[in-house]
C-alpha cells in the first residue's frame, strides 16, 4: 500500500534539502512520486530526481487563499492510481496549514496509508517566526509527528536548545530532531518518523532491559511513565500511564523519566551527573539510566549507568540528545536541574 | 497640504519579515528633517531581528506600541492610542501576513496615510511572491515605493520590476545594492498597445493590462475607438438599451478571478445574445451610467462580430 509522508514547513526552512537527502540515502529503490505545492528556491534537480526514479506533480495553487481543496483527493488518488507508488511524498505550501493537508490527505485513507507529518523549522528562525506569523505557524508546528530543525550546526548550542524548547511548548508529543542534518544518515530520520526513534521508545527499551537484567518473574515490564503521558496513537505496545509495580521489591514503586535535549556534554560533565545519581537522598533511587549525548567534538557519547557502575562510550550521533532513568521515588525536578534541561 | 486641517498623517511601512522595515523606521526616526520631536505614535505590528533604540531617535517624543495580534487593530484602539499620547501623527510598521484592509478599515476618520513604502529583500522576493502572491499584491498594489533591499548586482532586475508593474503602474521602485548605492527604476513600460491609433486594437493577452490601465486613466480614452474581444451580458436591471461587455480577470490566483466590464450603448442592445463571444468595437466616453453609479468609461457601440470563445477565457496580467 502506498504511504503518505508530508513535509512542511515555511519558505527558505530546508523541506527540499531534507526530502532529498531522504529519497537519496533512505528511500532508494522505492517508486516515488513526490506532490510540489510550493513554488522553491531550490529547484529539485530533476536529472536527480529521474535516476532515483521520482515522479513530481506540481499543484499550482502557490498562494495562501487557495488553499487545499476537494480536488486534492481527486489528483492524489488519480497518482495513486497512475503510478502505484510505494511512497508519495507532499511538500505543502509554506505558508500552509499542515492540519489542512493531513485532513485533505487523509481523504484517501483507504488507498493508502498515511506516514509522517513532518515539520521543518529555521533554528535560526524560529522565534521570530513563533512571534509574527501566528497561525499557519502554529499549525504546522502543533501538527507534526516529526519537527525537524535546521541549521543548527550554524546557529549554536544555545539557540538551538532555546528554539528546541520554544517547539515543545507548541508540540510535547513530536520527536524533535535537533542534530545537524550532515551527521544524520537518512534513515534516522525515517526511523524518527516512523516512532522507532523517540523517547517513548527509549524509555521502554530501558524498562525492558531492567526487567531482564534484575527481575527472574514473569511480569511485564514495558511499563512506564515519562514526561510525555500523552496519548499516543502510534505507541500501543508501551502506552502505559500508570506505575510499575515491581514484584522483587513488593513495597517499591518503579518509574521511568527521561528527556530529549540538543546540549553538549563532555566526557568529564557526564562522569560527573552520573556519579551524582548515586546521591539517592536527592535524586531518589535511580537503578539504571542510560543514554546519548552529543559529546561536542563531534562525536556522542553513549552511557549506562548502575548504582556505583558507569559505562561511557563513542559513538555515532542520533537525531537529538535523549537519556532516561528508571529508579523509585525519583525526583525528576532535581534530575532536569543535574542534566540541566530547561 | 493644509497646516490647520485636523488629519493625523499616517506613515505606512509594509513588507515581510527581515525587509528592512525596522532599519528604516529607525533612521527615519534619527533624522531631523522627519522627527523634530513631533508627538509620534510608533505601532509595531512585527518583532524581528532587529530592534528599536528610542534613545537615538533625534526627537524624544515616540510612543512605541507593540500590536501582536490583528484583532488588536480596532477603530476604538487606534483612536485611544493615538490620542492618550497626543500624537500628532502615526507611523506603522506593519505585520508582512496581514492584509492591509485589517488597519484601513480600523482607521479612524482623521487618520490618513501620507507614505506608503514597501520594503522587500530580493533575495528572498521572487520566492516569497511566488508562495504569497495575494500578500504581495496586498502591498504592492497601493505603495508608492518599493524597495528592493540587498539587491546583487548580478541579479536582473526585469522579475521584480514585472511583479510590481503587475499590481501598479504608479510605483516607484528603488535598488539598494548596499547603504551607498540606491538606484531607480527606469525600466519603461510602454502600454502593448497604441492610445493614438485611429482604432485601439487590443489584443486577446492585453485584455487585463488594457483594462487596468483604462480604469486608471479613463480620461486619456475620451473620444477613443476600441475594439476588443469580450464577452456580453445582458442583465434585466440595466438601463434601457445598454449591455455588458467584459472578461474575466484573474489578478493573482483563482481566489480574485472578477468580471472586469464595461456599460455598452446601442439602440440594439436588447438583439445580443447573452454570453456570446465577440470582438467589439466602440467609442469610449467618461460619464456617468447608472449601472456604474458614477462616472466611467461608457462604451457606445459601433460593431460587433461573433467569434470563438479565446484559448484562456479568463484574463491574466502575463
Amino acid at each position: 500500500m502506498t504511504k503518505i509522508d508530508i513535509f512542511s514547513g515555511f519558505l527558505g526552512a530546508g523541506k527540499t534539502t531534507l526530502i532529498r537527502k531522504l529519497i537519496k540515502e533512505a528511500y532508494a529503490g522505492q517508486k516515488i512520486v513526490l506532490i510540489e505545492n510550493e513554488f522553491g528556491e531550490i529547484a529539485i534537480d530533476g536529472g536527480f530526481l529521474k535516476d532515483a526514479g521520482v515522479e513530481i506533480t506540481e499543484m499550482n495553487s502557490g498562494c495562501i487563499c487557495c488553499t487545499l481543496v476537494g480536488d486534492f483527493k481527486a489528483a492524489l488518488e488519480q497518482v495513486i492510481k497512475t503510478y502505484a507508488p510505494d511512497r508519495v511524498i507532499i511538500e505543502p505550501s509554506g505558508v500552509g496549514k499542515l492540519s489542512d493537508v493531513a485532513r485533505a490527505v487523509s481523504a484517501v485513507a483507504d488507498k493508502a496509508e498515511i506516514g509522517a507529518k513532518v515539520t521543518v523549522v529555521d533554528a535560526n528562525k524560529c522565534k521570530m517566526y513563533i512571534r509574527n506569523f501566528g497561525e499557519f505557524f502554529n499549525d504546522q508546528v502543533k501538527n507534526a509527528d516529526v519537527i525537524v530543525l535546521s541549521r543548527t550546526g550554524d546557529v549554536g548550542e544555545d539557540k538551538t536548545a532555546a528554539a528546541a524548547a520554544m517547539l515543545k511548548e507548541l508540540n510535547g508529543d513530536a520527536v524533535i530532531i535537533t542534530t545537524p542534518w550532515d551527521k544524520l544518515a537518512g534513515a534516522q530520520f525515517t526511523a524518527a518518523m516512523e516512532h522507532r526513534s523517540t523517547l517513548a521508545a527509549a524509555l521502554a527499551e530501558l524498562a525492558e532491559e531492567h526487567h531482564h537484567d534484575d527481575d527472574d518473574d514473569d511480569d511485564e515490564c514495558e511499563c512506564h511513565e515519562h514526561e510525555h503521558d500523552h496519548e499516543h496513537d502510534h505507541e500501543h505496545e508501551h502506552e502505559h500511564e500508570h506505575e510499575h509495580h515491581h514484584h522483587h521489591h513488593a513495597d517499591e514503586v518503579f518509574t521511568s523519566w527521561g528527556s530529549e535535549t540538543p546540549k553538549k556534554f563532555s566526557e568529564a560533565e557526564l562522569k560527573t551527573i552520573l556519579t551524582a545519581l548515586d546521591d539517592t537522598g536527592k535524586y531518589g533511587l535511580i537503578l539504571r539510566a542510560k543514554g546519548m549525548v552529543d559529546a561536542s567534538d563531534g562525536e556522542w557519547l553513549y552511557f549506562d549507568y548502575v548504582p556505583g557502575e558507569i559505562n561511557i562510550r563513542r559513538g555515532s550521533p542520533i537525531v537529538t540528545g535523549r537519556f532516561c532513568v528508571i529508579g523509585s521515588k525519583i525526583d525528576e525536578g532535581a534530575l532536569k536541574e543535574l542534566f540541566n534541561i530547561e | 497640504m493644509s497646516e490647520q486641517n485636523n488629519d493625523i498623517p499616517v506613515y505606512l511601512f509594509t513588507g515581510f519579515l527581515e525587509s528592512g522595515k525596522t532599519r528604516f523606521i529607525q533612521e527615519t526616526l534619527e533624522d531631523k528633517r522627519f522627527n523634530k520631536g513631533e508627538k509620534t505614535l510608533l505601532l509595531v505590528c512585527e518583532a524581528g531581528v532587529e530592534e528599536y533604540e528610542p534613545g537615538s531617535f533625534s526627537g524624544k517624543n515616540v510612543y512605541i506600541r507593540e500590536v501582536t495580534e490583528q484583532a488588536e487593530l480596532t477603530m476604538d484602539n487606534l483612536d485611544k492610542w493615538q490620542k492618550e499620547t497626543g500624537s500628532e501623527r502615526v507611523v506603522v510598521e506593519y505585520n508582512g501576513m496581514w492584509m492591509l484592509d485589517v488597519l484601513y478599515t480600523a482607521m479612524p476618520e482623521s487618520w490618513v496615510v501620507y507614505q506608503e513604502f514597501m520594503f522587500a529583500d530580493a533575495a528572498t522576493f521572487l520566492t516569497y511572491n511566488a508562495n504569497m502572491r495575494q500578500l504581495t499584491y496586498d502591498k504592492l498594489k497601493s505603495c508608492e515605493l518599493v524597495v528592493f533591499n540587498r539587491f546583487k548586482p548580478d541579479m536582473d532586475r526585469m522579475p521584480y520590476h514585472k511583479i510590481v508593474r503587475g499590481a501598479s503602474r504608479r510605483s516607484d521602485i528603488a535598488y539598494e545594492y548596499d547603504a551607498n548605492k540606491v538606484e531607480y527604476d527606469d525600466i519603461e513600460d510602454p502600454l502593448p498597445f497604441d492610445l493614438e491609433a485611429p482604432v485601439i486594437d487590443i489584443k486577446d493577452e492585453d485584455y487585463a493590462v488594457w483594462y487596468r490601465d483604462l480604469s486608471d486613466t479613463p480620461k486619456n480614452y475620451e473620444g477613443k475607438t476600441v475594439r476588443f474581444k469580450c464577452r456580453l451580458l445582458t442583465r434585466k436591471k440595466l438601463p434601457s438599451k445598454t449591455f455588458i461587455a467584459g472578461r474575466h480577470v484573474m489578478t493573482c490566483c483563482v481566489q480574485d478571478i472578477q468580471f472586469a466590464a464595461l456599460v455598452v450603448q446601442w439602440d440594439e442592445a436588447s438583439t445580443i445574445v447573452n454570453d456570446s463571444w465577440v470582438i467589439l468595437t466602440g467609442q469610449v466616453h467618461f460619464k456617468f451610467n447608472i449601472a456604474y453609479g458614477k462616472k466611467g468609461p461608457v462604451l457606445t457601440y459601433l460593431g460587433a462580430e461573433a467569434c470563438e470563445v479565446p484559448e484562456n477565457p479568463v484574463a491574466t496580467f502575463y
